[in-house]
């Protein structure tokens, strides 16, 4: 059983909204959102395609900014940030995306210490770490292949070694799942959600995979802009 | 993201687009090629006129000749071999004047016929006046009635050995008079060859030149039937400005402005100042291609911002900051126009040292004619001034980034969302 009051609040999007052009056509993709997420949370947001999911997601991660409304991470209103302090922020954020989203030029271990040298690390420190995650995704043998010689699982999984690379506060994962087969998936599932309990990594993935909503703590459902169902496992 | 990562990163990035960043940087090339291939012909150009002008036309020399006359309409009034005289009563500042007769004449020397300029002048005062110039290789300068002096490329005109006048030879030197309405009469002088000049090479004005003949002012005053000279060069004590304008002035008075006198060092400073036009011209026209360029390179970067939105989309997502954004692309440009710059340079100064040896400038101005064919051998040496090279290295660069600039603001503008959405 979960004490809500002992946990530390992560992530707050109170009322939150947004509007996009769809050429002249405006579409609201967020229509008053509200949500908490604690630390050491493992929380899957379902939904139909358009329902606002990944707007959301954008939302958190301080990739987009709303329309309305506030996003707190940390209790830090990230609206009032300028463009190097979201730079900033997004550094403690660990990004997985549905298209993996690696540099292809970079080999795995590269895309892995790119993010690394962003923040600043030296050579040495970074490719120790950038090993040691590959290693612990699995993919240490495969690191110095560039990510068109690796499958779609073993790019998830260098984007999630990417992801932890500079230790985040939480990571954000967009369909980690929805451009790899079942089996991989199966595996992706599993080492979220063990470093989900290993590690306490706060984690909240979008996603239309049912097995994932399945593992997760937390269930979030949207519909048109709307947080429908919010439900602990 | 410190120096060295940015840096490489940059280098990755042009690495993986190497076809189209070698012709983005030959572009570079090309531009600075020109420029510095220009600039360094035109200075090598420049240092050979300079050079040979005060060799052949001592700084410390003024020469006066009759005003207009060339083109200009009639000649206002005859100089006469007499006026050295009247030039050199002006001054303590003047220490040698002589008086320079020309007429053009058909030679006849060791069973060669040319036509060619004959020069009378006063030989003693003359080597004084040019001292390194008038002086003799073989035999020598001697004011002996029949002596004929002859420059080094009378007596070798190709420089191989073919001698076709030497020291003693017997000179015939034929002059057509002609006077009013009467017939035309051939007169023929006889001379005989007492010193062959060392070569001087290249241009004079005034001064002795490998393809004079000389003989005695003396000698010409009886056989061309005449006083008037074409001009005076007068011997300066002094080749300071002051001197230069006092005694300018002077002679001027003494003549009634009817005379041009002509300083050397004016001369020099007027070359000078065309040369640093023509560069100013070369420069301008070769920097149009390098402008060039730079279109080319931002047309390139714009290219490769859209391809790239994707990527600068991860970059910022996983936290990279606007300016270091910027500084990925301006880094891009600044290795493009290091590179081309580096490349155009040499490649320009090779160029200028090929063109120097075999090209359009470099060999022969022909400077006789018929018959005689001598040459007159002016090689040019190109000069790659410090201020060159160091320009032409810091206007690629700077091109190279101007034109980066934009593309690379833009990249470091975009919105990390809307990056990553970019298909």
């Amino acid at each position: 059983m979960r004490v809500l009051e002992n946990m530390a609040k992560i992530v707050e999007a109170v009322n939150l909204r947004k509007t996009y052009l769809l050429g002249k056509v405006p579409v609201e993709a967020l229509r008053g959102v509200n949500l908490k997420v604690e630390e050491g949370d493992f929380l899957a947001v379902l939904g139909p395609s358009g329902s606002g999911k990944s707007t959301l997601l954008n939302m958190i991660g301080a990739l987009d900014k709303p329309t309305e409304g506030k996003v707190f991470i940390e209790n830090v209103d990230i609206s009032t940030l300028n463009d190097d302090q979201l730079a900033d922020l997004r550094r403690k954020i660990g990004f997985v995306f549905q298209f993996f989203n690696l540099i292809p030029r970079l080999t795995a271990r590269e895309n892995v210490e790119l993010s690394m040298a962003i923040v600043g690390f030296g050579k040495s420190e970074r490719r120790k770490r950038a090993e040691e995650l590959l290693e612990m995704v699995g993919l240490k043998e495969r690191m110095n292949h560039k990510p068109t010689e690796l499958s779609g699982g073993e790019q998830q999984r260098v984007a999630i070694a990417r992801a932890l690379a500079n230790n985040p506060k939480f990571l954000l994962m967009d369909e980690p799942t929805g451009n790899i087969d079942s089996k991989t998936a199966g595996e992706i599932l599993t080492l979220v959600k063990k470093l989900n309990e290993e590690k306490g990594i706060t984690t909240i993935v979008v996603t239309h995979d049912q097995r994932i909503a399945s593992q997760a703590k937390r269930t979030v459902q949207m519909l048109d802009g709307l947080i429908v169902k919010d439900v602990m496992n | 993201m410190n120096v060295n990562d940015v840096l490489s990163y940059a280098f990755g990035a042009i690495k993986l687009r190497k076809l189209r960043a070698s012709l983005t940087t030959l572009g570079v090339i090309i531009g600075i090629a020109a420029i510095v291939a220009l600039l360094s012909f035109s200075q090598g150009l420049q240092d050979t006129i300079t050079v040979q002008l005060q060799k052949g036309f001592a700084t410390k020399t003024l020469i006066v000749s009759p005003k207009g006359g060339l083109g200009g309409g009639e000649a206002s009034i005859p100089l006469l071999v007499s006026d050295t005289d009247t030039i050199e009563k002006i001054g303590e500042n003047v220490s040698a004047a002589v008086a320079i007769m020309q007429k053009t004449c058909f030679i006849n020397v060791n069973g060669r016929a040319f036509t060619i300029n004959i020069v009378g002048v006063d030989f003693a005062k003359y080597q004084t006046i040019y001292e390194s110039t008038f002086v003799a290789a073989k035999g020598n300068i001697t004011s002996e009635n029949d002596s004929v002096v002859i420059g080094a490329r009378i007596h070798d005109p190709w420089q191989n050995g073919t001698i076709i006048a030497d020291v003693d030879y017997m000179v015939n030197i034929t002059w057509t008079k002609r006077s009013g309405t009467s017939p035309s009469q051939n007169k023929t002088y006889t001379g005989r060859i007492t010193a062959v000049l060392k070569e001087i090479g290249g241009f004079n004005i005034g001064g002795p030149s490998d393809l004079g003949i000389y003989i005695p002012i003396s000698q010409a005053q009886g056989f061309f039937e005449t006083d008037e000279c074409s001009a005076i060069v007068v011997l300066l004590k002094g080749d300071d400005k002051a001197t230069i304008d006092s005694v300018s002035e002077a002679i001027k008075t003494a003549f009634n402005n009817q005379v041009s006198v002509t300083s050397a060092t004016a001369v020099l400073d007027i070359i000078s100042s065309v040369f640093s036009n023509i560069d100013f011209f070369l420069a301008g026209i070769a920097g149009i291609s390098l402008l060039v360029a730079g279109v080319g390179i931002m047309n390139i970067m714009i290219v490769s911002l859209m391809e790239r939105t994707r990527e600068i989309g991860i970059l910022k997502a996983l936290g990279m900051k606007n300016q270091t954004v910027l500084m990925i692309f301006l880094s891009e440009a600044i290795i493009i126009g290091l590179m081309g710059s580096a490349i155009g340079i040499a490649s320009g100064w090779g160029l200028a040292n090929i063109v120097a040896k075999v090209g359009i400038f470099g060999g022969r101005i022909q400077g006789g004619n018929q018959a005689a064919a001598a040459a007159t051998q002016i090689s040019i040496t190109p000069v790659l001034t410090p201020t060159v090279f160091l320009g032409a290295f810091a206007f690629g660069i700077i091109v190279s980034v101007i034109f980066a600039i934009y593309p690379a603001w833009r990249a470091s503008k975009l919105k990390p969302v809307e990056a990553l959405r970019y298909e």
